[in-house]
């Protein structure tokens, strides 16, 4: 019985002109979103692989030169690009993907692509998962929301209820109904996401990108059937098809228009971050009050060459085991590095509050929870962010204590002449990121996921029991 | 196989239908006469299980349909005034569909015999229901009917806003049910439809079965002052 009202749902739908128009404009977005996405995927990937050999070209190719003005060469860091991030840019949009690498200070990312945006791109970019996140919702509303009110209205129920059919099984087939109408529209897009993403995904050799498909797709069944649900339940309460939809579209407008901002902004009440140039200045402002590492005679290195002249027991800065230069270069970076660490770790750790709020809000409005889900999946969220510029930070202390520690220990005090050349630049390896695997993200997204599961099983529970309830007078 | 007892229905505080006994045997065609908001309508749900009972048992073959309303379904086919279909789908795509909710499953043919039998004719059984006429929804709902062989038909103002040649059809096929052992409990105003169609009928007001009569005891015009009389003694009380 079920698979027969199931069976019918389909078939009207698929023939009722106005869900045949509205579908056919969601999947006409979805798909050239999916391309846009794809294309735009190409090109960034194209252009950092060519960036990156171009990079460490540069690196290696540097004339002979003092090492400390090579770290000032400087270098970048990429980050890597995960295939689902075709389909959902997340925060990349906004942040950038490359990082300068530089002696004395930890810089933001750079080459944002909101910064070439037209002015309409900034107001959003939709993606397939954007797509599927607010307007397969809106779809979803216009083929259900006279389900169980318009067959009250037209009296059919009447005529459905009469036959024997318990009002379960008519929910559960019109459920399964709307599902496939909604596998129909869908499963054009779907065959493409396969096409496009699978070679990306069997050329990295790895499993987890698909495990990550999977995961989203599960994520996304639980959006969809929860909305689905939810749609079902509202329908067999209203008393009429109109006052069903106004609910919906009340709801669909909170859920998907109002709950992303005011989180943002509840968010950002309760963990202020404070403005970007206050920020900048405030750490430039710290390093500074530091020891200068270009300045041998700054008050703080005259003391420290004392504590030293004392540890060696040497009377002469030349008699150090070690070239003083050197070592002011290597404590300064290091006093530098922890000043901007501290700071970045406070900014992140105030990001990282805002982003938590964000997710908790995922229980009241399931857009949030799919959206961080979908963003975390695709490492196009705040977390692989600051995962992805901790790591770049690391390389780039290194890089610097590798330049800076080979003036200190092989190049002889007071010789301003010295150079280095390819052997020193080669013995900096390649900066070699590996994302966080699927495990860690899930790790972090606890929170969506359990928003998900509450929001499709609450609205299980609503619909089973609203339909249950349903009169046909 | 259709039986009232002590049936009562009380709305708000309005008392919508008063302590109904009656018993539709089957073979029988049981026409329910009276005003709007006399408790026709009531009655129907109620054996429908569309609505609760106040006090008292709707039965259907001996089943109490609020404690069984899936099993007496089973037995119980219903046509209301308006027969509402799906619009998207064809008249026999309709017809397959509340066959195959009451658990069975029809060859198209056969299905398209039906229709053609409540008298609709192919050509217009294959179009979508949304151009049909309120008569060609009707001869749907009798085909929906007919397909369930089931042993009691409830119908509710069925003949109304048909022509009378459809008019006339439904009578026969009333009569065709009832000849195979259906019991037929039917709501009408049409007195004539009554007479022609019924082996007995009962006159209800505000809720009470005031009086029955076999249909074969009376002429038409002793029904229709009957009727009318009934009728003046309300607007009278009211």
């Amino acid at each position: 019985m079920i698979a027969t009202i199931a069976r019918k749902e389909f078939l009207e739908m698929v023939r009722d002109g106005r869900a045949r128009a509205a579908s056919a404009a969601v999947l006409a977005m979805l798909i050239a979103a999916l391309l846009m996405g794809w294309k735009e995927f190409r090109d960034v990937q194209t252009e950092i692989e060519a960036a990156k050999q171009t990079v460490r070209q540069q690196w290696l190719a540097q004339s002979p030169k003092n090492p400390h003005q090579a770290a000032h060469y400087g270098t970048y860091a990429f980050k890597p690009r995960n295939p689902l991030s075709l389909a959902d840019s997340g925060i990349n949009r906004f942040t950038g993907v490359a990082l300068f690498l530089e002696p004395h200070r930890q810089n933001d990312l750079r080459f944002r692509p909101a910064q070439d945006a037209t002015v309409l791109e900034r107001f959003g970019q939709m993606t397939a998962s954007a797509t599927l996140e607010i307007l397969l919702p809106l779809v979803i509303i216009m083929i259900t929301f006279g389900s169980f009110a318009g067959e009250k209205e037209s009296g059919t129920l009447r005529q459905v209820l009469s036959a024997g059919v318990q009002p379960r099984s008519l929910a559960c087939g019109k459920f399964l109904g709307v599902g496939a109408a909604l596998a129909l529209l869908l499963a054009p897009a779907t065959v493409m996401g396969v096409i496009v993403i699978s070679p990306i995904t069997l050329a990295s050799g790895s499993w987890d990108s698909i495990a990550r498909a999977a995961i989203l797709s599960a994520g996304f069944l639980l959006y969809l059937g929860g909305w689905t649900l939810l749609c079902l339940c509202v329908s067999a309460w209203a008393s009429s098809s109109r006052l069903a939809l106004v609910i919906l579209l009340g709801f669909w407008i909170g859920n998907c228009l109002v709950a992303p901002r005011a989180m943002a902004d509840i968010a950002g009440r309760f963990h202020p971050s404070g403005s970007a140039l206050e920020s900048h200045l405030k750490v430039t402002r710290e390093a500074r009050e530091g020891p200068d590492g270009h300045n041998p005679n700054d008050p703080y290195w005259r003391s420290r060459k004392q504590e030293l002249f004392k540890q060696y027991k040497v009377s002469n800065v030349a008699d150090l085991p070690f070239n003083f230069d050197g070592l002011v270069a290597v404590e300064a970076e290091k006093y530098s590095t922890e000043v901007y660490r501290r700071h970045f770790r406070e900014i992140w750790s105030v990001f990282e509050r805002q982003d938590r709020v964000y997710r908790v809000g995922g229980m009241a409005a399931p857009m949030l929870a799919i959206q961080s889900l979908s963003m975390g999946l695709a490492s196009t969220d705040f977390q692989q962010q600051r995962h992805f510029a901790e790591a770049a930070e690391s390389y780039r202390a290194r890089m610097a204590l590798d330049m800076n520690g080979y003036i200190m220990n092989h190049v002889r005090y007071g010789d301003r002449q010295a150079l280095a050349g390819r052997d020193l630049w080669e013995t900096l390896p390649d900066f070699d990121y590996t994302m966080p695997d699927v495990r860690w993200v899930i790790a972090n997204q606890r929170v969506s996921v359990t928003a998900l599961a509450a929001w499709f099983g609450a609205c299980f529970i609503l619909a089973v029991w609203r339909a249950e309830r349903v009169r046909p007078v | 196989m259709l039986e009232a007892r002590q049936l009562t229905k009380v709305y708000n505080g309005n008392t919508a239908l008063r302590s109904l006994d009656l018993k539709v045997e089957p073979g029988e065609v049981f026409c329910l006469l009276g005003a709007n908001g006399a408790g026709k309508t009531t009655t129907i749900n109620l054996f429908l299980n569309f609505i609760e009972p106040t006090s008292g048992s709707a039965l259907v073959n001996d089943i109490d349909v609020t404690s069984a309303p899936l099993e007496t379904k089973k037995f119980l086919a219903y046509i209301p005034e308006q027969v509402m279909l799906y619009r998207n789908l064809t008249g026999v795509e309709n017809l397959d569909y509340f066959v195959a909710l009451n658990g069975a499953k029809r060859a198209k043919t056969e299905l398209l015999k039906i229709l053609a039998d409540a008298g609709l004719p192919r050509e217009v059984a294959e179009r979508r229901v949304r151009d049909y006429s309120k008569g060609m929804r009707q001869k749907v709902g009798i085909a929906i009917a007919a397909a369930k062989d089931a042993r009691a038909l409830l119908l509710d103002e069925p003949t109304s806003g048909l022509d009378p040649k459809a008019s006339n059809e439904f009578s026969e096929l009333l009569a065709r049910l009832s000849d195979n052992g259906v019991a037929i409990l039917m709501a009408t105003h049409d007195l004539f439809r009554a007479k022609e169609s019924g082996t007995r009928v009962g006159i209800m007001r505000e809720g009470r079965l005031l009086q029955t009569l076999r249909t074969s005891e009376i002429s038409h015009s002793d029904l229709e002052q009957w009727y009318l009389g009934h009728m003046r003694t309300e607007k009278a009380a009211s």
